[in-house]
């Protein structure tokens, strides 16, 4: 996973590049894969959850999220996903 | 420390993980069927009920002809003072796509890549916090599908 967050003017631009195949139920029948994907993606700074997502099996191969909120430089964001198996991965990442 | 205290602490722990993970609603968990209805129409029922919502305060930005389904990047924007903003379309099994939980003090500007089996319509739909609804449909065309493709 891969997150950048960046400052200006008081509102931080968020990239959050989730590494995850996103296989819906569909599709794992046809490639013959267990249907797997990102239920949820939650990113918080000091413990404030800033963004939250609940995700679906039609998001894309390594999808890509986009956001913004209010924040400042040097506040460390958090991101986590967590997909339907109950995997997760955790990333942080400076507010630059 | 011995390790059946540790043993316990770390159960204690787990048991705690998931109360103060999420400070809203879990929509995976808690409307279920609105990720199983196959139409818009029925999934924004599943999630929302039985609502009329107006066509206008929210804007999609998306290609209008996407060449490659597997990765459409789509962006909900909206200044309206809202609790969840949740996207559906209407080419794949299913409809929904996404839900978010608008965060307080949150900015509406979502992005996300999503899968398209052809052309199909993109609905948003943002809760106000007045109890109103709101919505936008956008048309996309795809020309090759990425749904299982």
């Amino acid at each position: 996973m891969k997150v950048k967050a960046k400052e200006k003017d008081g509102i931080v631009k968020v990239k959050v590049l989730a590494k995850h195949q996103n296989i819906g139920p569909e599709e794992a029948e046809k490639k013959k894969k267990e249907a797997n994907f990102i239920t949820t993606v939650v990113g918080k700074v000091g413990g404030k959850v800033v963004y939250e997502m609940n995700g679906s099996g039609f998001m894309s191969k390594n999808p890509l999220f986009k956001f913004k909120f209010k924040g400042k430089k040097g506040d460390e964001l958090e991101v986590t996903w967590t997909d339907l198996k109950g995997e997760s991965k955790t990333k942080k990442a400076k507010i630059k | 420390m011995d390790r059946r205290k540790f043993l316990g602490l770390g159960l204690a722990a787990l048991a705690l993980a998931p109360l103060t993970k999420l400070n809203a609603t879990d929509f995976r968990k808690e409307k279920p069927d609105a990720w199983k209805a196959e139409k818009p129409a029925d999934a924004i029922k599943a999630l929302y009920g039985d609502i009329k919502p107006e066509e206008k305060g929210v804007t999609i930005k998306a290609p209008k002809l996407a060449e490659n389904g597997g990765k459409i990047p789509v962006f909900v924007k909206s200044d309206i003072d809202a609790k969840s903003v949740a996207i559906f379309q209407d080419a794949n099994p299913r409809a929904a796509v996404a839900v978010w939980t608008v965060p307080e003090d949150g900015i509406i500007d979502y992005g996300i890549t999503i899968k398209m089996k052809g052309s199909g319509k993109i609905t948003a739909i943002v809760e106000g916090k007045d109890g109103k609804f709101y919505s936008k449909v956008l048309p996309i065309e795809v020309s090759k599908g990425g749904c299982g493709g």
